[in-house]
């Protein structure tokens, strides 16, 4: 069948029903360094999604977070830091701390596999991209061009970029850090989501695995509102 | 130094109207000179004088003189012609900026007889006559001139080729005012008023003025005639531009020679060509030229962004439109108005608006306060469109100082001001960023917004509208806040309003409430709205109502499982509603329907079943079931929708999988699905494959 949508033919990734606004994933975020090996619970929700743009946005919440993403020093967990998170958190009063995150869509015409930011060189996007099976069969091209002639229209896969931007319950003063941000691989097949953390300054390769959740019924369900 | 103080005595206008019907032509001339001098400029001595039915009796000397005229031989008397441009010259004054003047003067059937004293021997009389005229032109309430008849085309034409000022500036205000469809535009173009329009150009300031608003208005939205207009040339500016080229282009000119394509080109961008004439006119040393000469070149740019593409262009009316904001006359208020036209819908322009400062300057108006109505309402449009599409926008826009300009804007005496303190906010309230971080849901901001749902006006309840469906959504857990100022109520007295677009719209502020709504926001809103009003408002007349609704109950059933009871409450009136709607409804309000269909169908066995009658349910006339049109439908969104429904009937865990798979068998559902697994939309074949996968659990369950 013809879809009249589609047909424009510019390079975006596929509209996926499992990833808009509403959606909720739930997992875990690795977060295991030389001296610890943990993984602390999350849940994400998408908030706004502009496929035109390679837009997208939600929130991340991360419980028990105290001894997961604590500034570390050339690597290793700084033990007098998690206790001033620790600390900090306590007197928040909150056992779990959500940030409201954006995301770049790679689609070739607002977002290629290159960063271009953040700290990240060309070579870190590789390094992480290709920790992604399904980023394989772009691997030459993306090193050619970061993507920009890549068709991903039909491709079952959606390579995105998710940068926290400002802590939504706790404030700047609660000792975590949102300086890095995820390179994130979501399959539009069953919605589950793999990412990783990337900021130079803490552990590599922290791991993000996310499956979409049904928030406890028998089958999916499609929320939605309109901005106006 | 003393001064000798002369006085002369003035006359109160009952008796200046007595005057009026001496029979002594000195004394009505002096008091129709006394009376222009008391009004000129003085609203309230117009009004009083109208009162007194001032408009008739001098339109009646107007009336009675003109005719004398007509019998006199050219020259003969002056004292006639003196009170006919002394009657002309009062209603005129009248009808200066004053449009219960205008009304009062046609009323008093001066018109004709100004029309008629266009063709009068006597240059004065002409010139009057047309001056007034003009006058009247300005207002929405002159006379629509039909000049699509050839004969009012060549009386149009005989003005604009006069070598009166006047008279050719009424000729230009006649096009301003009355060239309203593409078929006027046409009939002007083809006439060649073009070509005369721009010879105009080059004339006094008032000829120039009146004729750059004429050409916006002949250029409006029609780029044929802009095509047009832009091949010609101001023949009077290529001659001088030539003869000051000749001097100048020793070296350029071994390039030209022999060369007419680079001539033309040389020509024609640069000076000589219609649209440089109207270029040049920006830099004029006026500010209402200024003014004109941009709002050609935006309504050139916006029907035909071809012939503007250059960046210096764009960022020159920019420019100049924020400059001319801070002239504090009538041409700054009606600046803000052009540099909303020029940016509205466009990204791009909206940057380049930004990168010049184009927030500040706007907030800076706004912060200056005690702004008149216009100026106000202009800022805050203009501030609208700068914030409509760009998050660095509203970013730059959100001090707590303006959002509370705004924010007072809200309860501003003039309705188009409210209008407009809405849209803006409207725009403003787009950042999900902010919405997140919950911004706008609170007191100060809610309460003046719930109480412009009560506002006389439509277009402010629907403003108002409009923001509010943004910050409902929300994110955060302060829903409530809106619920407690009694918002919700007063949006549920809406969705009665018998205007359709006021019921869509607080339906749609209502949908974007429920979105991620917690049991206890729900339940307050289904309390307000009933089951009955819901099921009666999903089979509204109105396709766009249908629409909200059904994306409401979407919404109500989402989250929470134990909210899916709600469709089930007042024996199931919401879902025989939905299910008899989907027969018959158009594409976009059937996805709502559906995914509606598939949320409650991710409940338990009772609601799926419940879902399943509803599919199988043949339509009153007998056709197919609504699902297997929607699974044909062209749009992928609506096909998605429909899948997902069948994914939820087929859940696998779930004990009456398998007999529910059975009978959308029978029914020919699945033997649709199987078609669609090469389907064009990839997010469609995905969701076809989960069906069969599912069914593969039970066995053989396709085949």
């Amino acid at each position: 069948m013809k879809d009249k949508e589609n047909s424009s033919g510019h390079t975006s990734p596929p509209v996926c029903t499992l990833l808009t606004v509403g959606q909720a994933f739930s997992g875990t975020q690795n977060v295991s360094s030389h001296q610890k090996d943990e993984a602390w619970r999350v849940n994400v929700r998408i908030q706004g999604c502009d496929l035109d743009h390679g837009y997208l946005c939600g929130t991340m919440e991360a419980l028990n977070v105290p001894m997961a993403d604590t500034p570390v020093n050339d690597g290793l967990v700084n033990i007098q830091n998690v206790l001033a998170v620790m600390l900090t958190l306590l007197s928040h009063d909150v056992c779990q701390v959500v940030t409201f995150w954006e995301g770049e869509i790679v689609d070739g015409k607002n977002y290629t596999f290159f960063t271009g930011k953040w700290e990240a060189l060309s070579e870190d996007d590789i390094r992480h991209w290709t920790k992604f099976p399904s980023f394989q069969p772009f691997l030459e091209q993306v090193k050619v061009d970061g993507g920009k002639s890549l068709d991903l229209i039909n491709y079952p896969y959606i390579f995105m970029r998710w940068k926290e931007q400002y802590f939504v319950n706790v404030g700047t003063d609660c000792g975590l850090t949102i300086a890095g941000f995820y390179y994130v691989c979501f399959s539009c097949t069953d919605g589950s989501i793999n990412g990783f953390y990337y900021d130079p300054n803490s552990s590599p390769f922290q791991k993000l695995e996310l499956k979409s959740t049904n928030e406890g019924r028998s089958g999916f369900s499609f929320s939605f509102y309109e901005l106006q | 130094m003393p001064t000798a103080n002369i006085t002369f005595p003035i006359h109160g206008p009952v008796d200046l109207l007595t005057r009026l019907d001496s029979p002594d032509p000195e004394t009505k001339l002096k008091a129709l000179r006394e009376i222009k001098n008391q009004i000129i400029g003085n609203r309230t001595k117009k009004l009083s004088f109208l009162k007194l039915g001032a408009a008739p009796a001098v339109a009646s000397i107007l009336s009675s003189y003109a005719t004398q005229a007509d019998s006199q031989l050219a020259g003969a008397d002056v004292s006639i012609s003196n009170i006919i441009v002394q009657s002309a010259a009062v209603l005129g004054s009248f009808a200066c900026g004053f449009d219960a003047g205008v009304r009062a003067v046609l009323d008093a059937g001066a018109f004709p007889h100004l029309i008629r004293l266009l063709s009068n021997f006597d240059d004065k009389v002409v010139d009057a006559s047309a001056r007034t005229l003009r006058m009247i032109y300005q207002s929405r309430l002159a006379p629509k001139y039909e000049f699509v008849q050839e004969k009012n085309m060549e009386f149009l034409f005989s003005l604009i080729n006069s070598e009166c000022e006047n008279v050719t500036g009424l000729g230009a205000s006649i096009i301003t005012h009355s060239c309203e469809t593409s078929t006027e535009q046409r009939a002007l173009c083809d006439a060649g008023i073009l070509k005369k329009l721009i010879s105009l150009l080059e004339g006094s300031l008032s000829q120039k003025n009146a004729t750059l608003e004429s050409l916006a208005v002949v250029f409006n939205k029609n780029p044929e005639v802009i095509s047009k207009f832009v091949g010609l040339e101001n023949e009077r500016a290529v001659e001088s531009s030539s003869s000051q080229r000749d001097s100048s282009l020793e070296s350029p000119g071994t390039v030209i020679k022999n060369n007419p394509e680079s001539v033309f080109k040389f020509v024609r961008p640069e000076s000589g060509s219609a649209l440089s004439s109207i270029i040049e006119l920006t830099k004029d040393r006026y500010a209402r030229t200024r003014l004109l000469a941009c709002t050609c070149l935006v309504v050139i740019r916006n029907a035909s962004p071809n012939y503007l593409q250059d960046i210096g262009i764009n960022a020159k009316l920019v420019y100049l439109l924020l400059e001319l904001l801070d002239d504090p006359s009538q041409v700054g208020d009606e600046a803000s108005f052009v540099f909303s036209s020029l940016v509205a819908g466009k990204k791009d322009l909206q940057q380049l608006a930004f990168e010049n400062n184009a927030i500040n300057k706007f907030c800076n108006q706004l912060q200056k306060g005690q702004l008149q109505p216009k100026r106000l309402q202009g800022v805050l449009l203009a501030l609208a469109d700068l914030c409509s599409k760009l998050e660095s926008c509203r970013l730059t826009f959100m001090s707590p100082k303006v959002l509370n300009q705004v924010i007072d804007a809200l309860t501003h005496d003039c309705a188009d001001v409210r209008t407009s303190a809405c849209i803006c906010l409207r725009s403003i309230t787009r950042s999900i960023k902010n919405l997140c971080a919950g911004y706008f849901m609170n007191e100060m901001l809610v309460i003046p917004l719930i109480r412009l749902l009560d506002d006389p006006s439509v277009s402010v309840q629907v403003a108002a509208l409009g923001v509010i469906s943004n910050i409902v959504v929300d994110f955060t857990t302060r829903k409530s806040t809106f619920i407690q100022c009694g918002g919700v109520k007063q949006l549920v007295q809406l969705t009665k309003s018998m205007h359709s677009t006021v019921r869509c719209n607080a339906l749609w502020a209502l949908k974007n409430m429920m979105f991620l709504a917690d049991d206890r926001c729900k339940e307050a809103i289904f309390l307000e709205l009933t089951g009955s009003l819901l099921a009666s408002l999903i089979c509204d007349p109105e396709p766009r109502v249908q629409e909200q609704a059904l994306a409401l109950v979407r919404n109500l059933v989402d989250g929470c499982i134990k909210s899916i009871e709600y469709v089930f409450a007042e024996d199931g009136t919401l879902l025989d509603a939905v299910g008899r709607q989907l027969h018959n409804v158009s594409d976009f309000v059937g996805i709502q329907g559906m995914y509606f269909l598939g949320n409650v169908a991710s409940g338990n066995e009772f609601h799926k079943e419940a879902v399943l009658q509803q599919l199988l349910a043949q339509a009153d006339n007998g056709a197919q079931s609504f699902v297997i049109k929607f699974l044909q439908s062209s749009d992928s969104r609506l096909r998605t929708a429909a899948v997902w429904v069948i994914v939820n009937l087929t859940f696998p865990s779930c004990p009456g999988a398998f007999g529910r798979l059975v009978q959308l068998k029978n029914a020919g559902i699945i033997s649709q699905i199987r078609n669609m697994v090469n389907d064009s939309c990839l997010d469609v074949k995905l969701r076809v494959r989960t069906v069969i996968t599912q069914s593969m659990t039970f066995g053989d369950g396709l085949t």
